[in-house]
C-alpha cells in the first residue's frame, strides 16, 4: 500500500514540474509566470481541483514515445475567483512549448463540455507555440474540436481569453471566438502567420510586437479588448472583469450591497462646454455617473471615439456604451460602431443592462469610410442596440444629429427610458450645416452673406438645437438636470430589472456580418 | 492656425495643449514608444508615433516630427522646452517646410544659444556684464593673465552650454590648467563643442530672471521677475515671484536690460533674461533663454497672463494685447519642481511605477504634471514629474498653502523631491527671503528628512493595508447566488 501511495507522489509531483524545473526557470527569466503559478493568483487560496493531471499524449512517431510528461502541456481543472465556480485551463510552455498535441486539446474540451452541463464561465490561459507538428492532422482536429465548442458556448457561459504567451496560426481562432481577449504587454502575440511568412509573401520586414504584439492588437485590430503590463496584472484583470459578469446566460450578474444616499452628483454639471464646438470628456460623465471607481474599460486603445464598458451603478452591474467628444468629436465610424456593437451583444447575452451616452455628431463622412463599409458596420451597431432584450436606457448629454441620433438607442429602436439633458440637439444636423442647406438661395442673394446665416444659425438653433423639440414629439421621456442623472437611472433600473420581451420565433437573425 | 503639434512629451505637452484647447486649436501630440500610455497622448486630438524611447530617435528627430506635422496637417508646432526648443535648425526646418514655429526666429535663437554671440549682440545696449573674456580660451597663459586681470575666484563655462555641464570653478592658479583642460573635453562631451571662456566668479549670486514677450510688430514688454536661486546641482528646484529682494525702482531697472537684451537680437515671442545678483545687489546679463521656460507658471499667476496663448497670438502675427504700463503683480507665486530624485541619496533619479499618486486640489493651487497612477517613470527623459504651484495674496500665504499642498500630495512607487520641498519651505532662510544660490549646500542635509520621512512611512504603509484589505471585500460577490440554470436548462 506504502508503495501504491509513493507511485502517485511520484507521478503527481512529475506532473506539478511540467517540463522540468529548467524550461520553469526560462519561463520566469522571460518575465512569465508558469501555467501553475498562473492558476494559483487567479484562483481563490486552496480552491483548484485539477482534472487530467496524468494524461499522456498517444504519439508514436519522430520517437515522440520516448518524451512524454504528464498533463501534456496544459493544465486543466475548475476552482473559485472571489467565491464563484468557474471552469479553466492554463497552456504550459514548458511542455513541448505548450503545443497542442490531440490529448491536450482532449483536456481542454472535456472542461468546456464541464461548463456548459453546469453553467459557470471558462477561462482560458494561453500561452502555446502552435499544433503539435508531429501529430499532424489529429492536432488540427484537435483545434476545431476547440472552436467548435467555443461556438458552440458562446452566449451561454461568458468565456475569456488570457494571451500570455504566443497564440499563432489556427490557434488564434479560439480566443477570437470567445468574448473577451486580455494580451499582456511584450510578452504575448498573436497573428495568423508570422513576420518571417510575411516577408516571404508580401516582403513587408516587420517584428512579431508590431505585427500581433498587445499594443497592435489593442489600438489598431482591436483583436484584444484590455491589456496588462505582466502576468499578474492580467490575472487580476481576468478577476475584475468576471465579477460584472454572470455565470451563464440564465442568471443575472451579481448585486455588491449599496446604501442609497441622495444620488445627487453636482460634478455632472459643469462637464458639457457652453460652446458645442468644443470637446469634453465622456469619461468625466462616466464616472459621475457610476460608483465611485467601479469603471471597467473594454477595448480602451481601439476606436477611441467610442467608449464602452463595465461599471456599477448603486451596486448593480451594467455595460456602457458611449460616445467620446475628446477624439473625432464623437463620430460614429467604422471602427467604433463595431466596437460598440460587439460590446452591446456581450451585454444583451449575459442580461446585463445598457446605458447608452450620447454626443454624436454623426458618421465620419470620406472614402476611407465608404469603402471600408461604414454601411453595414454601422448597421451593425444599429442591429445590436435594435436587437438588445435587456433593459436599455439613454441619456443624451449634447449632439445627437442624424440617422446617428437613431442608432444611438433612440427611443425608437426599442430603449426603455430615454433621457436628455438641457444642453441636448436632437436635430438632422449642426445649425450652420442645416442653414446652409435650407437657405442657400437667401444666403447667396443677401448683401452680407456671412450675417445672414448667422441669423438662419440661430433661428434653427433656437428650434432645433434643443431637447425640446423630441420631447414634444414623446422621443425623449424626459429632460433632466445633469446633478439628477444618476438617481434618475437608479431608479430606471429598478424598474426595469424584471423587463420581459421576447424576440419573434427565429432560428436565429442575421445580422449584418 | 487651427492644430498645432507639440513637439514635446510630459507636462509641458500637457500645458501647451490644454490652452491650445482653451483656443479651440486641436492639437496633434508626438510620442515615443516609451510614452504609449502618457497623458499627453490621451489628451491630444491626434497623436503620432514618432520612434523608439531614446529621445535621440524620437523627441529630437526633426524629420520625423516636421512628417507628423505634414501628416496630420498641423500649421504650427510647439516646441516646449528642451528637445528641439533652442535648436535654430529645427525652427528653420519648420519654416522651410511652411509650418510655423511657436517660437523665435531662428536667428535670435542661434544668437543667444551661443554665450559668446551674446554677449556680441547686446554690447551696445549697455546690459550690465559679470567681468570676463568675450573670446574662446584655449591657452592655458591667456588663461592665466585674465584671471589675474579680473582676479580670482573665476568661473570656466562652455559656450555652448547650460545645466552646469563644462562650468569649472577655480580658486587657485595652479588649479587652472587643470580644470581649463576638464572644462574644455566635458564641453566637448556635452555638447559636442569644446568652446569655453572665462568669467568673474560671484560666489554667492542670486538668480533672478526677467519674463519679456515680444510680438511681430516691434513691440516689447517685461512680466517682471522670477528668483530662481534654489538650486541643486546648478538645476533650479524652487522658483517664485515676485523676488522679496527687488525694489520697485530695481524691477524696473532690471526689465528694462531684458526688453533690450531681447531687442539686441529682433526677438519675437516669449522668452527670458537672466541675471545674477550679487550681495550688493549689482546685477549682471547671464544669458537669454529663448523659449518657455519650466517656471513660467509662477509668472502667469501673478500677472494673470497665459504665456503659452501669447505665444501662440503672436506666432499668428497678433500685435500685443497689452503694453508695459498695463502690467502689474498682484499676489506672489512659489513653484516647487517634484523631480523622481531621492533627496536622501544625493538627488539621484529614482525610477519605478507610480503605484499612488493623486495630486493636492484646491483655490490657489495648480499642478502642471504629465502622469498618472500606475504609470512608470521612464528612465530616458528628464525625471521631472510635476510642478506644484501655489498663489496666495501674500508671500507667507503662498509658503503656507504650499506646504499643506505638499502634505496632501501623495506619491508612492519612486522618491521624489516632495520632502526636500518641505524644508525648503519651513526653513527660516527661506521664509525671511534672505538665501542664495549655496542655500542646499549651507543648509541642506539627508539626515534632516530621515527621521520624519520613517514616520510618514510607517502611516502610509498602515493606510495602504488597510486600503487593501477594503478592495478585496468589495472584488468578493456573494458565494451563493439563486441561479436559473437548472430551472430553465432541464
Amino acid at each position: 500500500m506504502k508503495d501504491k501511495k509513493k507511485i502517485l507522489e511520484g507521478k503527481l509531483a512529475k506532473s506539478r514540474l511540467g517540463g522540468g524545473q529548467q524550461r520553469i526557470n526560462t519561463q520566469h527569466a522571460k518575465g512569465k509566470l508558469t501555467a501553475r503559478e498562473r492558476l494559483h493568483f487567479l484562483l481563490d487560496d486552496g480552491s483548484f481541483e485539477e482534472m487530467g493531471a496524468l494524461v499522456t499524449h498517444r504519439s508514436k512517431d519522430f520517437g515522440m514515445e520516448k518524451h512524454v510528461f504528464y498533463g501534456d502541456g496544459v493544465v486543466t481543472g475548475y476552482g473559485t475567483i472571489n467565491g464563484r465556480q468557474v471552469c479553466v485551463f492554463a497552456q504550459d510552455f514548458t511542455v513541448f512549448g505548450g503545443s497542442l498535441s490531440e490529448t491536450h486539446a482532449e483536456k481542454i474540451c472535456k472542461i468546456m463540455d464541464l461548463a456548459m452541463k453546469i453553467g459557470v464561465p471558462i477561462i482560458g490561459l494561453n500561452d502555446s507555440g502552435g499544433a503539435r507538428i508531429q501529430e499532424g492532422v489529429r492536432s488540427l482536429g484537435g483545434y476545431a474540436d476547440i472552436f467548435h465548442r467555443n461556438v458552440m458556448a458562446s452566449g451561454v457561459v461568458p468565456q475569456i481569453s488570457a494571451i500570455m504567451g504566443p497564440c499563432a496560426g489556427g490557434a488564434v481562432y479560439s480566443p477570437a471566438i470567445t468574448d473577451f481577449t486580455i494580451m499582456v504587454e511584450n510578452s504575448s502575440y498573436m497573428f495568423v502567420t508570422g513576420p518571417n511568412v510575411v516577408k516571404t509573401v508580401t516582403n513587408e520586414d516587420v517584428t512579431s510586437e508590431e505585427l500581433g504584439g498587445a499594443f497592435t492588437h489593442a489600438s489598431k485590430s482591436g483583436v484584444t479588448h484590455v491589456t496588462a503590463a505582466n502576468d499578474l496584472q492580467c490575472i487580476e484583470q481576468i478577476k475584475k472583469m468576471v465579477g460584472y459578469m454572470p455565470q451563464n446566460c440564465e442568471d443575472t450578474a451579481a448585486d455588491i450591497p449599496y446604501n442609497l444616499g441622495d444620488e445627487i452628483r453636482e460634478v455632472l454639471e459643469d462637464i458639457v462646454p457652453l460652446s458645442a464646438r468644443q470637446p469634453y470628456d465622456m469619461l468625466q460623465v462616466i464616472h459621475g455617473i457610476i460608483d465611485a471607481d467601479t469603471f471597467f474599460e473594454i477595448h480602451r486603445e481601439y476606436a477611441k471615439n467610442m467608449v464602452v464598458g463595465f461599471a456599477r451603478l448603486a451596486g448593480k452591474s451594467i455595460g456602457i456604451v458611449a460616445n467620446q467628444p475628446m477624439y473625432l468629436a464623437g463620430v460614429l465610424d467604422v471602427d467604433s460602431s463595431k466596437k460598440a456593437a460587439r460590446f452591446t451583444r456581450f451585454c444583451d447575452c449575459f442580461n446585463i443592462p445598457l446605458l447608452v451616452l450620447v454626443d454624436v455628431p454623426g458618421f465620419l463622412p470620406g472614402t476611407d469610410q465608404e469603402w471600408n463599409g461604414i454601411i453595414s458596420n454601422g448597421a451593425k451597431l444599429l442591429y445590436a442596440l435594435s436587437e438588445a432584450t435587456v433593459p436599455k436606457v439613454t441619456v443624451i448629454t449634447r449632439k445627437a444629429y442624424g440617422g446617428a441620433y437613431d442608432v444611438m438607442n433612440s427611443k425608437h429602436i426599442g430603449a426603455d427610458l430615454n433621457y436628455a439633458w438641457p444642453s441636448a440637439e436632437i436635430a438632422v444636423m449642426g445649425a450652420r450645416g442645416a442653414s446652409e442647406i435650407i437657405f442657400r438661395k437667401e444666403i447667396d442673394a443677401a448683401d452680407d452673406p456671412g450675417a445672414k446665416l448667422a441669423e438662419q444659425e440661430a433661428a434653427y438653433a433656437a428650434k432645433f438645437a434643443n431637447p425640446y423639440e423630441a420631447a414634444e414629439r414623446g422621443f425623449i421621456d424626459a429632460v433632466i438636470p445633469p446633478k439628477n442623472t444618476r438617481r434618475k437611472l437608479i431608479k430606471a433600473y429598478t424598474l426595469l430589472q424584471n423587463k420581459a420581451v421576447s424576440l419573434p420565433r427565429k432560428k436565429h437573425g442575421n445580422i449584418p456580418l | 492656425m487651427n492644430k498645432i503639434l507639440v513637439a514635446n512629451r510630459g507636462e509641458i505637452a500637457l500645458r501647451v495643449m490644454k490652452t491650445a484647447r482653451k483656443m479651440g486649436i486641436k492639437t496633434v501630440a508626438v510620442y515615443s514608444e516609451a510614452d504609449r500610455h502618457s497623458p499627453h497622448v490621451k489628451f491630444a486630438d491626434e497623436a503620432v508615433l514618432i520612434g523608439k524611447a531614446p529621445s535621440s530617435e524620437s523627441y529630437l528627430s526633426m524629420e520625423k516630427i516636421i512628417a507628423a506635422a505634414k501628416e496630420t496637417g498641423a500649421e504650427g508646432i510647439h516646441p516646449g522646452y528642451g528637445f528641439l526648443s533652442e535648436n535654430p535648425r529645427f525652427a528653420q526646418l519648420a519654416a522651410d517646410n511652411g509650418i510655423i514655429f511657436i517660437g523665435p526666429s531662428p536667428y535670435s535663437i542661434e544668437v543667444m544659444g551661443n554665450k559668446l554671440a551674446a554677449k556680441e549682440a547686446v554690447r551696445h545696449y549697455k546690459i550690465p556684464m559679470v567681468p570676463g573674456t568675450e573670446e574662446v580660451i584655449t591657452d592655458v597663459a591667456l588663461a592665466e593673465k585674465i584671471a589675474k586681470d579680473i582676479g580670482l575666484p573665476i568661473l570656466i563655462k562652455a559656450a555652448a552650454g547650460g545645466g552646469g555641464k563644462g562650468m569649472r570653478v577655480v580658486e587657485s592658479l595652479k588649479d587652472l590648467p587643470d580644470q581649463l583642460e576638464r572644462a574644455i573635453s566635458e564641453a566637448d562631451a556635452a555638447f559636442g563643442d569644446g568652446a569655453v571662456f572665462i568669467e568673474k566668479y560671484i560666489s554667492s549670486p542670486r538668480h533672478i530672471e526677467i519674463q519679456v514677450l515680444a510680438d511681430t510688430h516691434g513691440n516689447f514688454v517685461h512680466l517682471f521677475e522670477r528668483e530662481c536661486s534654489i538650486q541643486r546641482r546648478h538645476q533650479k528646484v524652487v522658483e517664485e515671484a515676485p523676488s522679496v529682494i527687488l525694489t520697485p525702482a530695481m524691477r524696473s531697472e532690471m526689465g528694462s536690460a531684458a526688453v533690450k537684451v531681447a531687442k539686441s537680437c529682433n526677438y519675437e515671442g516669449a522668452g527670458t533674461v537672466e541675471f545674477l545678483m550679487d550681495a550688493d545687489a549689482n546685477f549682471y546679463f547671464l544669458e537669454m533663454n529663448t523659449r518657455l521656460q519650466v517656471e513660467h507658471p509662477v509668472t502667469e499667476l501673478i500677472t494673470g497672463t497665459d504665456l503659452v496663448e501669447q505665444q501662440i497670438r503672436i506666432a499668428r502675427g497678433e500685435t500685443l494685447a497689452f503694453k508695459q504700463e498695463d502690467l502689474s503683480i498682484e499676489g506672489h507665486a512659489i513653484e516647487l519642481r517634484i523631480y523622481a530624485e531621492d533627496p536622501l541619496e544625493n538627488f539621484t533619479p529614482s525610477i519605478g511605477t507610480l503605484s499612488t499618486y493623486t495630486v493636492p486640489e484646491g483655490p490657489g493651487i495648480r499642478v502642471d504634471d504629465g502622469f498618472e497612477e500606475g504609470m512608470r517613470v521612464p528612465i530616458y527623459y528628464d525625471p521631472m514629474l510635476a510642478k506644484l504651484i501655489t498663489y496666495g495674496k501674500t508671500r507667507e500665504e503662498a509658503i503656507q498653502l504650499m506646504i499643506a499642498a505638499i502634505n496632501q500630495y501623495r506619491v508612492e512607487g519612486v522618491a521624489t523631491t516632495l520632502a526636500f520641498g518641505k524644508f525648503v519651505f519651513e526653513h527660516k532662510a527661506f521664509q525671511s527671503g534672505n538665501f542664495d544660490t549655496n542655500f542646499v549646500a549651507d543648509f541642506y542635509s539627508p539626515e534632516t528628512l530621515y527621521t520624519k520621512n520613517a514616520e510618514e512611512l510607517k502611516i502610509a504603509a498602515l493606510a495602504g493595508l488597510q486600503l487593501y484589505l477594503e478592495n478585496q471585500k468589495i472584488l468578493k460577490t456573494p458565494l451563493s447566488v439563486a441561479s436559473n440554470w437548472q430551472k430553465n436548462r432541464r
